[in-house]
């Protein structure tokens, strides 16, 4: 049987293990200092999570391995015909990008127009619902930093927030925590984009009623602030909502990348 | 003898990290059960001498890790889960399994709703409904964690 003294005992050790975990979270949440507890204890566990990876990997190597003859040349047909149009787009691409580069030259602005990249894979997706934070399998040993921008095939997705030496944390920009500085591509208005906690939606507040906005505008990253390259795609307009009393206008818009379904990422090193 | 039941304990928190971790698609993602706090609860239920706050701490710590959260949030629920099961465990582990499966709910439930108040003080949107989801599953799932780890314990204390 229980002791006075033991439950006593477990109930002051619970306590303390509370009051610990809440200081904790005050810590992490406003300083940095335990990004070395994280550090060390996710190098722990990666041999952990290679582990949780293998099935998929060994998924997709199964897979090629018993994609039949004609599938292969099917797809090779494919890729060849997309490979030609894609080569003929790249001509077009590099004339106006020398093009472009000449008049920059003209205009005296020195501009990046290729970034580095480390391609990267999806370890593991925060488990709430509404909060939108994903690990990657690239860390600091990578050359991954905090704030590096991350992208998948169709635009950003997010940024780094946490850096392990094999992994990292991506806050997407869909977290309600999140802002992104975009531009719309037609207009040129700039404004900032805030996560809503759905991968599906963006949102701008308080643009002038007067701004220049329609439907299915394209929206870039501005490269304001200095965290996110320039240029890049965000998101596509949904939605426009005006308060007529306050003379705003609120928009929505979609995020262009597949944030609850990429897999492969590729993470933005800024050229010094 | 004893090495070998830590042995078998922290195998089997090893593998419920493993499932706390592994991808899933993201309409699956919510109704994903809390392995490790199942894991815990049965051995702080199983052997409460041994199993107990500080096994909640520390997996707690390297499951925070490993979801990338803030370091403490599913630390914290754990921790209470854990000692209020190690103050009940002599009345619950007399219970069917199905009465058992009610309480686990229970537990699971307020497991959740502490990591929603931490997401809530966080400025982040506390969902409702999609909470319930996984402590349900978790709850249909208790009888049958119960039954896999009691026997695994038993073989592992045989040898």
């Amino acid at each position: 049987m229980k002791t006075i003294i033991e439950v006593r005992g477990a109930t002051l050790q619970a306590l303390f293990l509370i009051g610990l975990c809440i200081a904790m979270m005050f810590v992490d949440h406003r300083f940095q200092h335990l990004e070395i507890v994280r550090a060390n204890i996710s190098l722990a566990i990666s041999p952990l999570r290679y582990m949780v990876s293998l099935p998929a990997t060994g998924g997709n190597w199964l897979g090629d391995w018993f994609t039949s003859h004609t599938e292969l040349l099917k797809e090779n047909e494919a890729l060849k015909a997309e490979g030609r149009i894609l080569n003929a787009r790249l001509q077009k691409l590099e004339i106006l990008a020398e093009e472009n580069a000449r008049l920059r030259n003209l205009l005296g602005s020195s501009r990046k127009i290729a970034d580095d990249v480390i391609v990267a894979e999806l370890l593991s997706v925060d488990q709430n619902p509404y909060s939108q934070l994903i690990e990657i399998n690239k860390g600091s040993s990578d050359g991954v930093e905090i704030g590096h921008a991350v992208i998948d095939d169709f635009g950003i997705m997010g940024q780094v927030i946490h850096v392990n030496p094999q992994s990292a944390t991506i806050i997407l920009i869909s977290d309600p925590e999140h802002a992104i500085p975009v531009q719309f591509i037609r207009s040129g208005t700039r404004s900032v984009a805030f996560g809503r906690g759905s991968t599906r939606q963006l949102e701008l507040r308080y643009l002038p009623a007067t701004a220049d906005i329609m439907i299915d505008d394209e929206l870039v990253t501005s490269g304001l602030g200095g965290r996110f390259p320039p240029d890049y795609p965000v998101a596509r307009v949904t939605a426009i909502s005006e308060d007529k009393v306050r003379g705003f206008v609120s928009v929505l818009a979609e995020p262009k990348a597949r944030l609850d379904s990429s897999r492969e990422v590729l993470v933005i090193k800024p050229r010094q | 003898m004893s090495q070998l039941k830590y042995l078998v304990i922290l195998l089997s928190l090893l593998v419920a990290l493993v499932l706390m971790i592994l991808p899933l698609p993201d309409w699956v993602q919510i109704y994903r059960p809390n392995w490790i706090a199942l894991t815990l609860i049965y051995w702080s239920m199983a052997l409460p001498k041994r199993v107990g706050l500080w096994y909640a701490f520390f997996t707690g710590i390297i499951l925070d890790t490993s979801l990338g959260t803030l370091l403490g949030q599913h630390t914290l629920p754990l921790i209470i889960v854990i000692y209020i099961n190690l103050n009940f465990y002599q009345r619950i582990r007399v219970l069917a399994l199905a009465q058992q499966s009610i309480y686990v709910f229970a537990l699971l439930l307020i497991d959740q709703v502490v990591v929603a108040w931490v997401e809530g003080i966080l400025g982040r949107p506390t969902p409702v409904l999609a909470f319930l989801g996984a402590p349900f599953i978790g709850m249909l799932i208790w009888p049958w964690v119960f039954v896999v780890l009691r026997d695994i314990r038993r073989k592992a204390l045989m040898r």
